[in-house]
């Protein structure tokens, strides 16, 4: 049993993160964590990994037990060996060009038998139904692979508790699947896991238990059955002309051709839904139709323009981009500035920009932090400046890269609100989503992609139900919450 | 995105030299071109680095926009060195005498020694150093480095470093295409101007990759890195006796620029 006692924390000693936390999780456990954002769920998973209080300062109080051993007087290696952390970037903890490498690296550095390393490196990828990696390079890896190979590079090392920091953030329906296959693996091989995961949706049906942290502590939840989506109405549409457009377009990195002869028309007043896989040309699709990349053959039209004729900042003035990664988009020094900049660039910084700038910030629950620094901000408080500092200006066309991540409830109304204004105002959005529940409530149309092709484009209902036949249901059941 | 990775796993029989042996070459070379600055020489040896990246099947992606800019910054090189080097005897002028104006920069023979000695040492210090980057397997050098007695703490930062050379030049491109959606384009002019410009690439780039090592850190202390002084070595370098000859050759390179830089061997000068 690995037990946390009576554990509080708090970085700066003036603003307590977690406060007289109790947890217990057995062998062959898997207990989800969830809360909202900024409730101090990946703190509690550094916390009783161990880098909380030895590799990250702060106020820690509390005690770490595993079968009723206290074990707050070891270091992080020797922790490690027992309970081990998954974070939720698997690119950034890879350190190695191998994947054998990577899994032998913990292995390695405890100092096992070279024979031993071997036996682990084999029967830890067997495990996560990765062997056929063995001989990949890393950096060639998908998102889902990098996260079963960051898992077996913790497997290898025998913990006996494993915590998994948002797992399912960056895999498709199809990795979700997977990691529930895998942990429901280590569950059978009495290994206790802990998943820290706002997609309920994800691990729900594995999960022994589900707990939630809100108001700095720890208590036992039980989701309600109804979905917890603002219930905001799908509005009426009545398409207008097309705003946004791609014909033919082809594109490649290199020899990987990643899209493949799409047309795809936006019109007036649509919000759609642009699902698929990991890989399936999303991201590519929506750089394409901000006019970010040129494709090799076929057109992308502003309206009726082809977007490579018209100026940069008449594109920016007419459709906003936000992409996956928050860090990748913050360029100024306070949330204020960065709230401004865009208006600033296109000159239009003026008493109405400047009110509405203050408005959104506010409904962004931003307020607050207007001479912060955007980099200290939280991820999802980060992407939630994204949004709002891309939408001061009120651009026509929304096109958003899995803005949901890491988002809570006040976070997606947010996020859906920008959207919903901009389709009423006689514009469009697009959003790169996994999520079902947002696609059926709140989207008129759903694309999905296949191989860098469109495979299906219609109402959610419509393309849920072909999903459904064509045994793509995993794409429909496991949406976000 | 189209990120290029740094080391390449395919086993063409160069990239099975030792990697301690791939470092030493690259030192000596870089050494000796230092010692003897002989354009014949420089060029001898980029034409072998060449001959390298062919045998060992590295491509030098000459369509991608950073080896178009390193050949166009050598040619800049060799000119400028050709237009502002006076000394020599002369061949001819850029500018030529037209009635009372000129003549203007002349173009001497030693002006264009000049020149390609330096375009061409500075592509050979380019190109091998990606050549060995490309043939030189980063865990195999931490274990040679290792054997050397130096602390794996420091041979693993070199590892670090080429996994993650691609990642950020992917996070580059990203930065560049979130700046272009926003409206923001590169500014020169002016200190504030190239500032603002400076900061909006780097800013965003500093913090991901902050976040990157702090993630990194983590996770490589949650491995028991640094657990005991000592670690095993899942896979292992060894020295082979072609690694020997190859080592005898270069010191007899480095010998060689010696020799001829302090003018031992006078009749070798005009032809390196």
């Amino acid at each position: 049993m690995f037990e946390v006692q009576n554990l509080s924390f708090s970085y700066d000693g003036i603003t307590q993160v977690l406060r007289s936390v109790n947890l217990q999780i057995a062998r062959g456990e898997i207990v989800t964590i969830t809360g909202p954002t900024g409730s101090g769920k990946s703190t509690l998973a550094k916390c009783i990994s161990g880098f909380i209080p030895r590799s990250i300062k702060g106020h820690f109080s509390g005690t770490l037990l595993i079968d009723g051993t206290d074990i707050s007087g070891l270091s992080i290696a020797e922790i490690s060996k027992r309970v081990s952390l998954v974070q939720q970037d698997s690119d950034s903890q890879i350190c190695t060009l191998r994947v054998a490498d990577e899994v032998a690296f913990g292995p390695e550095n405890y100092g096992f038998e070279l024979e031993s390393i071997r036996n682990l490196v084999d029967s830890t990828l067997a495990e996560v139904g990765s062997s056929h990696l063995r001989p990949r390079p890393t950096y060639a890896l998908s998102g889902g692979e990098k996260q079963r190979v960051a898992i077996a590079s913790i497997l290898s090392c025998q913990p006996d508790y494993i915590i998994l920091d948002e797992p399912s953030s960056s895999l498709d329906p199809k990795g979700i699947l997977s990691l529930q296959s895998i942990l429901s693996g280590l569950k059978a091989r009495n290994v206790g896991v802990v998943c820290i995961e706002h997609n309920l949706n994800a691990f729900r049906q594995i999960s022994d238990r589900i707990l939630v942290i809100s108001n700095e502590t720890i208590s036992t939840w039980h989701p309600p059955e109804i979905s917890q989506e603002p219930n905001l109405q799908r509005p009426p549409v009545q398409l207008g002309d097309r705003v946004l457009s791609t014909k033919n377009v082809s594109f490649s990195y290199g020899t990987n051709r990643v899209l493949q002869d799409v047309s795809l028309a936006i019109h007036e007043g649509e919000i759609i839904a642009l699902m698929g896989a990991n890989g399936s040309g999303k991201t590519t699709l929506v750089q394409l139709l901000g006019g970010l990349l040129t494709p090799q053959t076929g057109t992308v039209y502003l309206g009726e323009t082809p977007i490579h004729g018209i100026d940069r900042k008449q594109i920016t003035r007419t459709l906003s981009i936000v992409f996956q990664n928050p860090n990748h988009q913050i360029f100024e020094r306070t949330v204020w500035r960065e709230q401004n900049l865009t208006a600033d660039i296109l000159g239009i910084p003026d008493a109405e920009s400047h009110q509405r700038a203050t408005e959104l910030l506010e409904l962004a629950g931003l307020a607050t932090m207007r001479e912060r620094n955007p980099f200290t901000l939280s991820h999802g408080q980060k992407r939630r400046l994204n949004v709002s500092s891309v939408s001061v200006h009120s651009p026509d066309i929304i096109l958003f890269d899995e803005p949901f991540i890491g988002q809570d409830l006040d976070g997606r109304r947010f996020i859906m609100r920008i959207l919903a204004e901009a389709a009423q105002a006689g514009g469009a959005s697009l959003v790169v989503t996994h999520d079902t529940d947002f696609a059926k409530n709140h989207c008129n149309r759903v694309v999905f992609m296949e191989n860098g092709s469109i495979l299906l484009d219609g109402p959610p209902e419509i393309v849920f139900q072909r999903l459904i036949e064509t045994n793509r249901e995993e794409f429909v059941s496991l949406g976000a919450e | 995105m189209g990120a290029q990775p740094s080391y390449n796993l395919d086993n063409s029989s160069i990239r099975r030299l030792n990697p301690l042996l791939n470092l030493f070459l690259l030192i000596f070379v870089l050494v000796g071109i230092l010692i003897y600055p002989g354009w014949r020489l420089s060029l001898i040896l980029l034409l072998l680095v060449l001959v390298l990246f062919k045998a060992s099947r590295t491509s030098l992606k000459l369509s991608r926009r950073r080896t178009k800019f390193i050949i166009l910054f050598s040619v800049i090189l060799l000119l400028f060195q050709v237009v502002l080097t006076p000394n020599g005897t002369v061949f001819g002028f850029i500018i030529p005498q037209l009635g009372g104006f000129g003549p203007y920069f002349p173009i001497t023979d030693y002006g264009i020694e000049r020149g390609l000695s330096i375009s061409l040492r500075f592509l050979l210090i380019v190109l091998s150093s990606m050549l060995f980057v490309s043939v030189t397997d980063p865990t195999l050098l931490a274990h040679s480095l290792t054997r050397l007695r130096i602390p794996f703490r420091y041979s693993f930062a070199l590892v670090i470093a080429l996994r993650f050379l691609p990642l950020f030049d992917s996070e580059n491109q990203v930065v560049r295409l979130a700046q272009k959606s926003r409206g923001i384009e590169p500014e020169i002019g002016g200190i504030r101007k190239l500032l603002r410009t400076v900061q909006y690439t780097f800013f965003p780039l500093l913090v991901s990759s902050l976040s990157r090592v702090e993630a990194l850190s983590i996770s490589m202390d949650g491995r028991g890195f640094g657990y005991s002084n000592t670690r095993t070595y899942l896979r292992r370098s060894e020295w082979h006796t072609r690694d020997t000859l190859v080592l005898l050759i270069a010191l007899a390179y480095l010998v060689l620029c010696v020799s001829l830089s302090l003018g031992f061997i006078p009749q070798l000068v005009g032809v390196l």
